[in-house]
This record gives C-alpha cells, sequence and structure tokens, in this order.
C-alpha cells in the first residue's frame, strides 16, 4: 500500500458539464424516427453491393411531401414510390405504393399539382397518371439537351420550382468519361477541357419549355433550394477546383469553380463568356481579382469540420413548428450523415452568411430533406457508391422539433467592425459579456484544380469589445483584422444561457465576403 | 457471463495467484521496499496455459522473459526472445494524464493490477521517490507532441472533433462485439443476443471433472482472465484514448494490443464507453512542472539513469548500456531483479510460478543448443501474441469458454460456431498459403464478413514470421503444387461449375452472389488462399482437417456422391471445383446462383412489357429497353429517336443500372442481337437528291423533340415526338417472330408543310430488294412494308451506303406499318 499520496503541485483544468455526447443531447430538441432503413451486409463502395435482401431499396434520391399522410420518394433504381403512414410515430403501419418505374437514376422529385418531375440522367421528366389508376403512364419530357456520355457523375439534380414558373435543375461536370464515348463531348472545347454539353451548369426550363442555361462551374450540385425572398441556390461538394464544400447563389452569368464547365462556354445561350484564363493555384481572394466572372459562395463549409460533402438544401417554411430557425436554410451532409443550418443576409447586393452544425447521427448519408406539413422533416438517405456514417446504407428519417429550444446562435450577422449573434434563448449577460468567452480565426482557401484546398492564410482574431443587449438575446462583438473573402470561424465556448446551459453547438462560420459600410 | 468470469478469478486466484508483497516474496530482503505490493504482472497466455500445468516450465519461463522484457536489458543471441518493451513515451505528456503518471511510476502495480511494468523506485528511501515520480512527470508531461490529423475523405468519414462525439452506447456495443472481450473484461450487464451454449460448451457442462480430465478437455472448460485495462477514466482523455484505439501500434510497437482498423467514429464510440465514468470534457491535469526546464532535465536524467528507455523509446534518448546478458545472470545473487531488490533494481511481483519458471528458462539459455525447432517458436509466439485468445489450435486455446456468447453471426443467422468464432487454426500451414496469410495478419484478408468479430492487425517481428513457421510446422516439405495435385486440367471448368451447383452454394457466396439465406464465406479467390493438397484432402474428408466442421463430406468413403459428371471420378470432379473457383471471374456462376441472381435482377416481362432506362453499348446513353412477355425485345433510342436494337430470348440483368455505382451499360441477356437502321425515322426531302438529316448526337437537331412515351392500357410505351409541325406516335409490338412497328403522324397545319414527309424503312452499306416489299442489309435485317408504301419506295445511294425510302403523302393523319424480321 502506498501510505503516502504524492501530492505534486497540480493544475488541474475540470470544464465540466452533466452531458453526455452531442448526439444525445441533439435528439433531446430534435427527434430522429426511422421510417425505414436498412442495413446491407456489404459495403456501399463493393462492386458486389446490393441492398438488404428484405424490403424496398429505399435508396432515396428525390423525395416530395404530398400531403399530412404520404410522401413521394424517387428511389436510385429507378422509381418512385408513396409511403403511407409516415407521420405515424412511431411509424408502424408504413404502406408502400409504387407509382412510377424505369427512370434513369432520378435525382430529384417535385409535386405541382398532380404532377411529378424528377430529372433522370438525360432529362426533365413530368410523370403523370392519366387514367386515375394510381399507376404514372405518361412520362413526358419536359427538357433536355444537356450532353450525356455515360460517365457515372454524370448525375442532373432536381427539379425545382421558383416562384416565377421555371424549374431549376443542375448537372454534375463528368469524371472518368468512358473512352468509348468521348464521341459525345465537345468538339474543339475551350481550353482543351473535354466535357459534355452544360456540364457544371445552372439551368432553368421555363414554363414555355425551354432549357435556359444560367449559371456555371459546379461541381456535384447536388442540391438546389430557393430561400425566403425567392432566390435560387445550390451546393457544391469538395473536390477538384473546389476547395471545400459551398452554397451558391444561383443567377445570370455567375461563375463558381469548377473551371471545366467552361467547355460550355462559346455554345449558343451560354452566359459565361470571353474567360481568357482560369488561374489555378491562387489564395481565393487574388483569383477573384484575376477572374472576373468568378463569384464567391455566399457560405464555405469547412471541411470536416461541418461536414464533407453536402447536399440538399431545406427552407423551414413550418413558421414555428420545426422550432426557431423559421425562413432559414437546411443542408444535408452526406459523408458525416446529418444535417447543417445557414443564415443568410445580402451585404453590397449580394448574399453571404454563416453555416451552423444543426443535427448528426443519421443512420446513413443524408441525401433530400423535405419539410411536412406539421413543420418536421423527413430527410432521404442513401450512401452507395460512397461512405457515410450511421448504421444503414439507406432509408427514411424523420426528424421531429420536441418543442424545447435548444440554446444555439441563430443569427450571425456581419456588421462593419464584427458580428451580431443572435441567440435562440437568453445569454446570462455575464458569460456573454466576456471577450474570453469566444475566439476567432479567418483562413480562406486556395483556388486550384488540385483535390480539395487546406485553409490557408490563418490568423487569430482578437475580439476586444462586446456588447450584450438588456434582453441577452443580442450581442456585438467588435473584431480586429476582418478580412474580406475569408471565412471567420467563431467558436463560443465560454457563453451560457440564463439557465446555465452551453451552446448546443458552440461554433459558427461566417464567409464575409464583404464587410459592410 | 461476466460474473462468472469474475467468479471463477477469484476462485483461481485463490488456488494459484494472489496479492504479494514485494517484501514478502523476497528471500531475503533488507531494503526498503516493503511498501510496493501489489497483484504479480498478469500474462495473458501464462495465466490460462502455464498455471494450469499446460506448458512446460522453460517455454512459460521464455514466455514471461518477453512479455517482462527482460531482453531489453538483459542482451541474448536467442532470436526467439523478442522483448515486448513499454509504450512509446513521445507525445505521453499529452496522451497521459500527469496526475497519473505520477500515480502510475510510484507504485505501478497499484495503479493498474497485473501491469508487466517494474516498480522503478524500489529501494530507493520515500522522501528520494517522491522527488523521482516529480522529476519524471515533469520530464514525460513535457514530451507532447500533436495528435496525428486524421485526412477525411469520400471514402472516410472524419467529423470535426470526431473523439467529443462518442456515443457510449454504441462504443458499448462496439467493445462486446468486435472482439474487445476476446481479452479484456465483459461489462457484467451487457445482454448477449446468443444465449445458448455452444455445442461443445453443452457438452462439457455435463461431464464431471473426472470424466473432462480423461477425455482431455480439462483445458476447454477452465475459465479465461482478462488483460486487465486499469482504470483508463483517470489515465486517458477521449482525445487521447480515440487516437490510441485508431492506431495502437503507434504507441506500442510490442503490438499486443492489435489494431482494429476502426473508423474515427468507432474509435471516438469505444473511447466513450470506456470513459463513460468521465466528462466528455475533461481535461488532463497538466503538470505545473514540466515548464521548469531544471526539474525537466533531472528527470531526463533519471530516466536514463533508470533505463527506462531500454523499454520505453523516446527520441531524443539514446537506448542504454545493456545489463548483464542473459546467460550470465547469477541466479543467486542478492541483486536481481526478479526476487530480491536493491536500489535502482527493477522489482517485479513475480510469484512463485512465475520465478520458477524464468529461472527455469534462463538455466535452458545456458544449454548448447541446435537451431530452435519452428514449431517451438511458433508455439512461443502463438502464446506470446496471444492469438491462442481467439483462435484454437492443436486443442490449445480458442475463445474462452465463457466468452462465446459475445460472438455473434451477422443478423444471428444460425451457422454453428464456425459462423461465429474466429477460425482454429490447427493445420493452418498446411491449409493456406503463406501470401494469403501475410494479408489476413496485414488486416487485407477479411472474408468472413457474417462475423461480428474482426481479425485485428498484428505487427512486429514474430508476426512477420508466422506464416513461414506455420508452414514449416505443419508441412513436412514443401507444397505440392497445383500441377502436382490435379495437373493441368482447365478443361475441367465447367465440370467444375456444375459440381459447385450441388452443394457448395447451399452455404457459400460466390462473387457476392448468394442463395436466398445463405451467409457463408465466399469462395472467389479461394485458389489464391488455399493449397492445392488441402483443398483435395478437405473436400475428400473435411472432418478430418477440421473437426466438428459444419462442412459435410460430399465424398463419402472417397466415392462421388454425383455419378452424373465426370463419371464421379473423385479425382477429377475436385479437380474441376478447383480449376473453375481458379478461374471465376471469366466463368458463369453455378446454375442455381445464376437463378438466384436472376429472380433478383433479370428482368423478365411477365404479363406486361418491362422497361429500363439505362445505357447501352450499342443504343447509346439514352437507350429505353423495351421487354415482351413474347420473348422479342427492343431497346429505344430516345437521343436518335429510333429504335435501335432488337433482341430474343431473355431480356436484361438491371442489376448494373439499379445498384451499381459506375451505371455500367447493360446489355441483352438474349441472342440474336440486330441492330436497326440508324438515323432518325422521318424527315422532309425537298427532292430526292437531299441527303438525309443526320442526327448529331452532341447537338441535338433542333426540328426534333423527343416528349416521352404513354404507356396504354397494356403496358407498351408509345414513344411521342415532334418533327417541326408534325406529330408523331411510334409504337412497336412483337409479332411472329418479328417486330411490328407503327408510326401514326398527324399535321396540325398541313398547309404550312413546305417539303413533303419521307420514311426511311431501311438504311445499310449495302441494300437488297427481296420480293416486292422488303428490303434486306447485309446484317440480315430484313424490313417489310405495306403495299401501297412498297409501290413508292425508293431505293438510293447515300453517303453511307445505301438507303430505302418512301415519300408519305397525306392530308392531316397517317398510320404506317413496318416489320423488322431478322
Amino acid at each position: 500500500m502506498v501510505k503516502r499520496v504524492i501530492h505534486l503541485i497540480l493544475l488541474v483544468v475540470w470544464c465540466c458539464t452533466a452531458t453526455c455526447s452531442a448526439a444525445a443531447v441533439e435528439n433531446d430538441y430534435y427527434r430522429l424516427i426511422s421510417v425505414a432503413t436498412s442495413a446491407s451486409p456489404s459495403h456501399s463502395r463493393s462492386k458486389n453491393w446490393k441492398p438488404a435482401p428484405e424490403g424496398l431499396a429505399l435508396e432515396v434520391g428525390g423525395l416530395a411531401v404530398l400531403d399530412n399522410r404520404r410522401v413521394a420518394v424517387a428511389i436510385r433504381k429507378g422509381e418512385v414510390w408513396f409511403l403511407d403512414g409516415v407521420y405515424d410515430d412511431p411509424p408502424k403501419n408504413v404502406t408502400f405504393h409504387r407509382f412510377a418505374q424505369a427512370l434513369h437514376e432520378p435525382l430529384g422529385l417535385l409535386k405541382v399539382g398532380d404532377v411529378l418531375y424528377t430529372a433522370q440522367r438525360s432529362e426533365v421528366t413530368a410523370l403523370r397518371d392519366t387514367d386515375h389508376d394510381g399507376q404514372a403512364d405518361e412520362y413526358e419530357t419536359v427538357a433536355r439537351g444537356w450532353g450525356l456520355t455515360g460517365g457515372y457523375h454524370e448525375y442532373a439534380f432536381g427539379p425545382v420550382l421558383d416562384r416565377q414558373g421555371n424549374l431549376w435543375i443542375t448537372l454534375n461536370i463528368g469524371m472518368g468519361l468512358p473512352k468509348l464515348q468521348l464521341g459525345r463531348t465537345i468538339r474543339d472545347a475551350p481550353f482543351g477541357y473535354v466535357q459534355a454539353r452544360w456540364r457544371g451548369w445552372g439551368m432553368k426550363v421555363t414554363p414555355g419549355g425551354d432549357l435556359v442555361p444560367v449559371c456555371a462551374g459546379m461541381r456535384s450540385p447536388c442540391g438546389i433550394g430557393m430561400n425566403h425572398a425567392g432566390d435560387m441556390f445550390y451546393t457544391d461538394q469538395q473536390g477538384n477546383w473546389v476547395a471545400t464544400n459551398s452554397l451558391h447563389h444561383m443567377r445570370d452569368g455567375a461563375f463558381f469553380h469548377h473551371a471545366e464547365a467552361l467547355a460550355s462556354m462559346n455554345l449558343e445561350g451560354s452566359r459565361i463568356t470571353g474567360v481568357k484564363q482560369v488561374p489555378d493555384g491562387l489564395p481565393y481572394p487574388q483569383a477573384l481579382q484575376q477572374f472576373e466572372q468568378l463569384r464567391p459562395p455566399a457560405v464555405w463549409f469547412p471541411y470536416k469540420k461541418t461536414g464533407q460533402s453536402v447536399t440538399d438544401i431545406m427552407l423551414d417554411e413550418s413558421e414555428g413548428k420545426f422550432g426557431p430557425f423559421a425562413g432559414q436554410l437546411f443542408i444535408g451532409e452526406f459523408s458525416q450523415s446529418g444535417m447543417l443550418r445557414v443564415f443568410l443576409e445580402k451585404v453590397a447586393g449580394e448574399y453571404q452568411g454563416a453555416c451552423f452544425p444543426f443535427r448528426s447521427r443519421f443512420a446513413s448519408a443524408v441525401l433530400r430533406l423535405a419539410q411536412g406539413t406539421d413543420g418536421s422533416v423527413f430527410a432521404g438517405l442513401t450512401n452507395r457508391g460512397w461512405s457515410s456514417l450511421g448504421t444503414s446504407d439507406y432509408g427514411l428519417q424523420r426528424l421531429v422539433w420536441t418543442g424545447r429550444t435548444p440554446f444555439e446562435i441563430k443569427e450571425m450577422r456581419a456588421l462593419s467592425d464584427g458580428f451580431e449573434l443572435v441567440f435562440t434563448k437568453p445569454a446570462e449577460i455575464r458569460s456573454a459579456a466576456d471577450p474570453a468567452s469566444y475566439e476567432m480565426r479567418s483562413h480562406t482557401y486556395r483556388y486550384h484544380s488540385t483535390y480539395g484546398s487546406d485553409e490557408i492564410q490563418k490568423q487569430e482574431l482578437n475580439i476586444d469589445h462586446v456588447t450584450v443587449s438588456g434582453d441577452g438575446h443580442r450581442v456585438r462583438l467588435r473584431v480586429q483584422g476582418l478580412r474580406e473573402f475569408f471565412v471567420h470561424e467563431l467558436i463560443a465556448g465560454g457563453v451560457r444561457s440564463r439557465d446555465g446551459d452551453e451552446l448546443l453547438h458552440t461554433s459558427a462560420w461566417y464567409t464575409l465576403n464583404h464587410i459592410p459600410k | 457471463m461476466a460474473a462468472q468470469i469474475s467468479e471463477s478469478r477469484e476462485l483461481l486466484q485463490g488456488q494459484n495467484r494472489g496479492k504479494h508483497s514485494g517484501a514478502a516474496f523476497a528471500e531475503d530482503t533488507t531494503s526498503s521496499s516493503g511498501t510496493f505490493e501489489g497483484q504479480p504482472p498478469f500474462v495473458a497466455a501464462f495465466d490460462r496455459f502455464a498455471r494450469p500445468g499446460e506448458v512446460d516450465a522453460v517455454s512459460a519461463g521464455r514466455l514471461l522473459l518477453n512479455e517482462l522484457s527482460c531482453t531489453a536489458c538483459h542482451a541474448t543471441d536467442d532470436a526467439g526472445l523478442i522483448p515486448k518493451r513499454g509504450p512509446r513515451l513521445d507525445g505521453a505528456g499529452n496522451r497521459l494524464n500527469h496526475d497519473w503518471i505520477a500515480r502510475f511510476l510510484s507504485n505501478p502495480q497499484q495503479a493498474k493490477h497485473g501491469s508487466t511494468m517494474p516498480a522503478m523506485l524500489n529501494g530507493l528511501p520515500a522522501e528520494m521517490q517522491e522527488q523521482t515520480v516529480r522529476s519524471l512527470v515533469a520530464f514525460l508531461g513535457s514530451l507532447t507532441e500533436p495528435f496525428p490529423v486524421i485526412k477525411g475523405t469520400g471514402r472516410r468519414p472524419v467529423p470535426g472533433e470526431f473523439w467529443r462525439q462518442g456515443d457510449v452506447a454504441n462504443g458499448r456495443l462496439l467493445y462486446h462485439r468486435i472482439g474487445c472481450v476476446a481479452c479484456h473484461a465483459p461489462d457484467e450487464n451487457y445482454e448477449t443476443v446468443v444465449t445458448k451454449p455452444t455445442p461443445l460448451d453443452d457438452l462439457l457442462s455435463q461431464l464431471d471433472p473426472q470424466e473432462l480430465r480423461e477425455a482431455g478437455l480439462l483445458s476447454a472448460t477452465r475459465p479465461v482472465e482478462s488483460v486487465p485495462l486499469g482504470d483508463p477514466g483517470k489515465k486517458y482523455s477521449r482525445q487521447s484514448l480515440t487516437h490510441f484505439l485508431l492506431d495502437p501500434h503507434r504507441v506500442r510497437p510490442g503490438g499486443r494490443m492489435p489494431d482494429f482498423q476502426l473508423s474515427v467514429m468507432e474509435a471516438a464510440d469505444i473511447a466513450a464507453w470506456l470513459l463513460r465514468e468521465q466528462s466528455p470534457d475533461f481535461r488532463f491535469s497538466s503538470n505545473a512542472d514540466i515548464r521548469v526546464p531544471s526539474i525537466v532535465n533531472q528527470g531526463r536524467q533519471l530516466f536514463s539513469e533508470l533505463r527506462c528507455s531500454s523499454c520505453h523509446t523516446v527520441d531524443s534518448l539514446d537506448s542504454p548500456l545493456p545489463a548483464t546478458a542473459l546467460s550470465d545472470l547469477d541466479l543467486k545473487s542478492r541483486r536481481q531483479c526478479i526476487d530480491s531488490h536493491g536500489r535502482g533494481v527493477p522489482l517485479f511481483l513475480l510469484d512463485g510460478l512465475q520465478l520458477a519458471a524464468i529461472r527455469a528458462a534462463i538455466e535452458d539459455s545456458r544449454k548448447e543448443h541446435v537451431a530452435a525447432k519452428a514449431s517451438d517458436q511458433l508455439h512461443l509466439t502463438m502464446l506470446t501474441m496471444n492469438c491462442l485468445a481467439c483462435h484454437e489450435r492443436d486443442k490449445y486455446g480458442g475463445v474462452g469458454r465463457n466468452r462465446k456468447a459475445y460472438f455473434e453471426t451477422y443478423k444471428n443467422v444460425d451457422i454453428g460456431d464456425e459462423g461465429r468464432l474466429p477460425p482454429p487454426l490447427t493445420g493452418v500451414g498446411h491449409k493456406l498459403k503463406s501470401s494469403w496469410m501475410e494479408r489476413v495478419l496485414h488486416g487485407k484478408g477479411s472474408l468472413r464478413s457474417h462475423l461480428s468479430i474482426r481479425m485485428p492487425v498484428f505487427v512486429g517481428a514474430q508476426i512477420n514470421a508466422l506464416p513461414a513457421l506455420l508452414a514449416a510446422t505443419d508441412n513436412d516439405g514443401p507444397e505440392p503444387t497445383e500441377q502436382d495435385v490435379f495437373g493441368d486440367r482447365t478443361d475441367l471448368a465447367e465440370a467444375g461449375r456444375l459440381l459447385l451447383d450441388v452443394g457448395c452454394v447451399q452455404c457459400h457466396s460466390l462473387r457476392g452472389e448468394t442463395l436466398p439465406g445463405v451467409v457463408g464465406t465466399d469462395l472467389e479467390g479461394v485458389a489464391e488462399r488455399v493449397h492445392p493438397q488441402w483443398f483435395r484432402e478437405f473436400l475428400l474428408n473435411p472432418g478430418r482437417l477440421k473437426p466438428r466442421t459444419r462442412m459435410p463430406s460430399f465424398f463419402p468413403q472417397g466415392r462421388s456422391q454425383n455419378l452424373a459428371v465426370l463419371d464421379g471420378n473423385p479425382d477429377r470432379q475436385i479437380a474441376a471445383m478447383w480449376m473453375y473457383l481458379k478461374g471465376i471471374g471469366n466463368h458463369t456462376l453455378p446454375p442455381k446462383l445464376q437463378q438466384a441472381r436472376s429472380k433478383q435482377f433479370e428482368l423478365k416481362p411477365a404479363d406486361r412489357p418491362l422497361l429500363l432506362r439505362t445505357f447501352m453499348d450499342r443504343v447509346g446513353t439514352y437507350a429505353i429497353a423495351v421487354g415482351f412477355p413474347q420473348g422479342i425485345h427492343v431497346a429505344y433510342d430516345a437521343e436518335q429517336i429510333r429504335p435501335a436494337l432488337a433482341w430474343r430470348g431473355q431480356f436484361l440483368d438491371a442489376q448494373g443500372t439499379w445498384f451499381n455505382r459506375f451505371a455500367p451499360p447493360a446489355n441483352p441477356l438474349g441472342a440474336d442481337l440486330i441492330d436497326l437502321p440508324d438515323g432518325v425515322s422521318l424527315a422532309f426531302l425537298k427532292s430526292l437528291d437531299d441527303a438525309w438529316p443526320l442526327q448529331d448526337s452532341e447537338i441535338g437537331n433542333a426540328e426534333y423533340r423527343f416528349l416521352g412515351y404513354r404507356l396504354d392500357s397494356g403496358g407498351i410505351p408509345v414513344f411521342r415526338y415532334h418533327i417541326g409541325q408534325i406529330e408523331v406516335e411510334d409504337r412497336i409490338v412483337p409479332g411472329h417472330q418479328e417486330l411490328i412497328r407503327s408510326l401514326h403522324i398527324k399535321d396540325h397545319a398541313p398547309t404550312k408543310r413546305v417539303s413533303p414527309l419521307w420514311f426511311r424503312s431501311h438504311q445499310g452499306t449495302t441494300l437488297e430488294l427481296v420480293g416486292k416489299k422488303s428490303c434486306r442489309n447485309r446484317e440480315g435485317l430484313m424490313v417489310t412494308l405495306d403495299d401501297r408504301l412498297a409501290a413508292q419506295s425508293v431505293l438510293r445511294d447515300s453517303e453511307q451506303g445505301m438507303d430505302w425510302i418512301v415519300p408519305l403523302s397525306f392530308d392531316r393523319e397517317l398510320t404506317l406499318e413496318v416489320r423488322y424480321q431478322w
């Protein structure tokens, strides 16, 4: 027995909270209900991958809410199913009904009246049940005209309807094109790029049925969505030319990042002209100066910290039924099987804003999000071809607000000398007013043809003054050394709510393209 | 379950082990080491096999020499003795709680019962011990290195600060399922899915000790002690334990803790479970002395003086000079590590059995030795690396009796012990090729996806030598080659395919294809894994090579049950199966598996047509394949707007289109493939000299607008398109050995038609008219028009060869019919 305890001069730091894991706590506010999830015996990257032997291979590529009982789901094998009873809790009696089949990897689903629209690899299709027997009997080609060499990355996503009646789609850039099909690429394309027509472009189909190119430079534009003002956005995924995941405002003539989309620059209808040179290897702020058509993303999602492959965009239109974030955008996350949240504002006429972690531990990669009639959110899952966290390869889950308000940074606004934070609940004034409760640093990325970018030109920032509103809801941080076109990372680890809670998610990342005057 | 284990542990300790204070055990002590006491060092294989006398004293002693790292200081030229050594201590400063380091150094056995770390402060006066610990903690605490940054990729999800996001419940599940509890103690309250004892355990429970002894089964009934975990909650942070679990070999190059190749979240979850008592934001106690250079330097000096670096690598320090060589040790000396003490002599709290074993091994090391036998070296390796914790070999070891319930099968399919327990290693050197064994040991040979336990990665010199040792021990000479065993019989592969269809596919998958509900090892690649001679012997009599296997004998008394194939000749039949499996990538699957696959993926039109929109090599990227119940099928090319390919027999396999990430083209399963006339079928021609318009696949022709299709009441698709103001409905159905195509053409504004509309009924390099109504190309496609159209048809030369075209005279509406035969 040791008779004497060895006493050392110890500097013991105990940061104690009564919580266990972040996910368990998230579940107190936003509860996940599995409508249908299934595990398959083999890894979804394996060449011999198969869905689970039982049940429907619910690899959700498209998701549309039909009413307060049903959702329609487009699955990647090429079918549309109606699922009834999906709002039940627990959903014990879900019934499945096949509405359409023989679609080519549909990656979107939109309900307009009695018609369901989906983007297949080669076209936008309207599905109609004209004889009302519960099965689509009309597969109308609404729009086509983009190139398709047969490369598996040549996905088409959408459509999403805007307030003018346009259907928006996005077209994945081609990667690793099959050799035999290279005849289908654009001849004499600028810069010698080898791509099929309109690959890497955002397009809209007008109510008159014309397919109109709008903007370009997309890599894997897996998510399309509209914000509450009616503007259209898409998400992109890290890779060649794309430093990290990002959210972009789709607008006429904007160029985002993937240079090979310039293969279509000289086609009739192109909205991008006159690009003479593409900088390769410059820090993003300099690249913007050299590449006139290049537009910065509204939000960068720093890699790993927020996710690895962002997907769908969903506007919370529930007016509070989904919690305190009404009017904000929610973003799906593939690799990490989660959901993010985005706050946007317009500064100098352009969108910019912040992203926040929101919910982790879905059963599989979140590819599609759709808000139910009760405000809850359906998440369509599939991880085939890549990898994700979670227990399943595919499925459908529903995220329900429990009615408890989490202590979160609801909004993060740029100010001329710093940022304003708005909390979901009043903060405890002393901790909120203490500059030591916050840390901030900033970084940018390299714009280059290689895969992803490290965070570069990192700088720690000094928060020298904090003002808290009397009600504890708002905080103004005065920050030294703001830089335009840099991501500003905030960690508000020291802030406590009036009830003594830590923030459910302490971090936020603001993409500061413009400092307000 | 766990209660049983701990109960048995007490029993065992009552018999053989006990708390020993160093003072009590020393024969003659004058030192002040009476403060050090605890349990003797725990060495799993020693406790399991040496204590009950199943290993001779010399082997047991050699095991201890390795595990206690004796030869790290006492050099030996015996290549079989490789000291385990302790953890690398670079990075200890941010990996280990400084408070815990202090407690551990002060009295290792107290901080972690069963630790193989000797008490190094033995013999020092109490106040000097205190000072020494303080300095050492300052030095070790100063050895920080950043945790590795784990790269996140599409293949590897890595959430930010993943170590903070571990889930206790999931970690508990993983800990009990993937194999941690083969060595470490399970949670007493964990409920296993498997509740039935294994057949062997069932048998054991029915025998009394006398019977067990006589049957040689006593060893199998003995409980297996758990490798102690110490108190990880006091030692690690979530971050440091998660990183340790992700790469244990980085810290512990001795490799006793294997690498389970965990994903970052699995590691975070298991760490959360192991640290469940700890707050997630637990921070290390960090010692202020680390910033005092004089104390740190003193610690560094003491670290060398105390020979710590003999076992613990610190990059900035050299290894100390060796101590007395192993064979020169004076076992009667009063200053020695194993049972006497003095200042600067490490104190191992060995018990009597351990002491005797070590002495026996040291005595033995002085004898003249011929080269060590492979089997002895193998035995020592299996004990040292504790392979026997999971694997049985020659009736030794295997998963401990009361731990088997933790080993589960994927979805709990009952396929016996083979379906949930790690495979036995008896005769494995005869079975497996060394190249495959190496892959397995390096974590690249995972075959049994139905096991919840995983084969982790082991490293080190012993492991590298293992495949050769197994081969040398289990074989009398070099393994016969395939040529020796089977001769050159690749011609038998087809017979092998049929033979596999009889029994093998009932339990095994091939290339991932299984019969419904079957869970078993995939036989793809078996010829790269096993020796041909073993394959032959195993098929002839599975039970002889693998007792209690579920693999039945298909050759009882050496006679084949299947006389229909290869005259029932067992030698040729086994050779045939080998040859088939060897080349399986190039062969079709056995019929039953083909059927099973086709049931899942083959589209078989029954009462209505079936459609598949896909890529097809001869159709393009806009293919819409239509399969008809009549067994004649067509693929429509929606890009060129034409029927493009026809065939008979089976329709399509949809697996690639439905479920393959790489979206390979779908190709017809049937026969008699024929390309239908190229290009658009209808065009406006001003004159007969006008060239037929080309559909540019890249741009498309703006005049042509594809509108999709409608399914009629019978499910037959009617393709629709516009050419200018003309509206066309294109419908194809099977007739008798032919396809009948009808084009329904409407013109809502015939007065606006500038040029006449023509139908190109056939096209080819050369065309030949057959009778008055038909025309055939070189490929054998015959197109037949009705009398009226045929009468107006024109055969003309074109750039591509020849066209057979017909002007269509109509006002508002026209239906034309054309037949395709081949």
